[in-house]
């Protein structure tokens, strides 16, 4: 079973499609979400975000470290609203390292460590 | 009556002219689809944004955020003027910064904050000393947005502002651009929540919906001013096509204009030289 997931940034809509599974980390801690589940809002820290999506039948795993944003699930769709987002392949690891090092901003610092976990750096 | 020469010349330096215009005509035709793209892209994040936004309105018992509260009594209202960086685009700026001074003496005085040069520099003008400016076109205009939200909240919260409101252009269609003043802090409940389908019934929202709103407000606010930045940006360049398109139309009229007067100019010497060709030779066979 899959429920239609959306997942926008404000220059972009990074993701539309089906998921089974849509794992975020909200301010509350990470919050997992099924099709139907019961309405939902909360604020997203900057973090993973892992979901398994249905493309051409087949299942992916979808993973993106993400910044501050909301995530929305109703019974009928899930939507995560996040300022950027970036995959594996968009980290360079050496020039994260030196964002946070410099970091002043506590949210810069967090999306920065959030790109090292997704490439398992941290 | 000017020389055939100086006529060449005018001609010339007009048809120079001309061609820069109708290449800046070009270029800006090319922006501006640039720029309505990057208009579209936002959207999908303004409807989810509105839609929890409503949603948290909704099932929250009882607001008292300080967006949503009206601010302190008194204070000045909080201007963020939006302009573009650069000119030559018809009065699109002028136009804009009129409505601010007309805004400003109704309000006996605003504070303002700039983001585009042009703003920045009527500000100077008016003699206001330096405030916040912060360029339209910067690498990054996420960045610019979250750093003037933030910096245009902790006045409004700390009161030295009593309220935000945004001046700047309204890109209504490819002929028209029009100023737009906008209340966005306090926010109005009706705005925030224009239709209210219903309520969806029990949300679950941890740790508590005032918290999550605490959270979300900022962001709309930020993300107000970011697609307020790409709309100046379609207009602008829409207001640039137009006044490029203008100009080049005008030369080519003045060239046409110039081109008659040289070529009536250069009739009346060729006609000269031959009267007195002709009257000098009657001369010496008249008598």
């Amino acid at each position: 079973m899959t429920v239609p997931f959306k997942l926008v940034s404000p220059a972009k809509l990074i993701f539309e499609g089906e998921a089974e599974l849509v794992i975020a980390v909200t301010t509350e801690g990470e919050e997992g979400i099924l099709p139907r589940h019961a309405p939902f809002l909360a604020a997203l820290k900057p973090g993973l975000l892992r979901a398994n999506i249905v493309e051409n039948g087949a299942s992916r795993r979808l993973e993106l470290a993400t910044g501050d944003g909301f995530m929305q699930a109703l019974p009928d769709r899930v939507t995560v609203l996040v300022d950027r987002a970036v995959t594996f392949e968009e980290v360079d690891v050496a020039q994260t390292r030196a964002e946070l090092a410099e970091a002043s901003d506590p949210a810069a610092a967090a999306f920065a460590r959030a790109k090292l976990q997704l490439t398992g750096h941290h | 009556m000017a020389s055939v020469k100086d006529l060449r010349d005018r001609i010339r330096s007009l048809k120079n002219t001309q061609q820069i215009t109708k290449a800046m005509k070009q270029v800006a035709a090319a922006k501006i689809r640039r720029a309505e793209a990057a208009q579209k892209q936002a959207r999908p994040y303004a409807d989810a944004l509105g839609e929890m936004l409503q949603d948290l309105i909704a099932t929250a018992s009882r607001i008292d955020n300080p967006f949503m509260n009206p601010g302190k009594a008194g204070a000045p209202s909080g201007v963020i003027l939006m302009t573009s960086d650069k000119g030559l685009a018809g009065a699109f700026n002028s136009n804009v910064i009129r409505e601010a001074e007309r805004y400003r003496q109704q309000q006996s005085g605003a504070h303002l904050y700039t983001v585009g040069i042009k703003a920045r520099n009527a500000v100077r003008r008016w003699g206001l000393g330096d405030r916040p400016a912060w360029p339209l076109n910067a690498p990054s205009k996420l960045q610019t947005a979250h750093e003037v939200a933030r910096q245009v909240a902790a006045d409004f919260t700390s009161g030295e502002i009593g309220d935000i409101t945004l001046i700047s252009s309204k890109h209504v269609s490819m002929m028209s651009q029009r100023p737009e003043v906008r209340r966005l802090v306090p926010i109005e409940r009706k705005t925030a929540a224009p239709k209210q389908k219903g309520p969806r019934g029990w949300v679950e929202i941890p740790p508590s919906a005032e918290f999550v709103l605490s959270k979300l407000l900022p962001k709309y606010l930020e993300f107000t001013i970011f697609s307020a930045m790409l709309e100046t940006d379609a207009a602008f360049y829409a207001a640039q096509l137009l006044a490029m398109n203008n100009a080049t139309e005008n030369a080519g009229k003045l060239i046409d204009e110039l081109t008659i007067a040289m070529n009536n100019a250069r009739q009346a010497a060729i006609t000269k030289e031959l009267l007195e060709i002709v009257s000098g030779a009657e001369a010496l066979t008249g008598t």
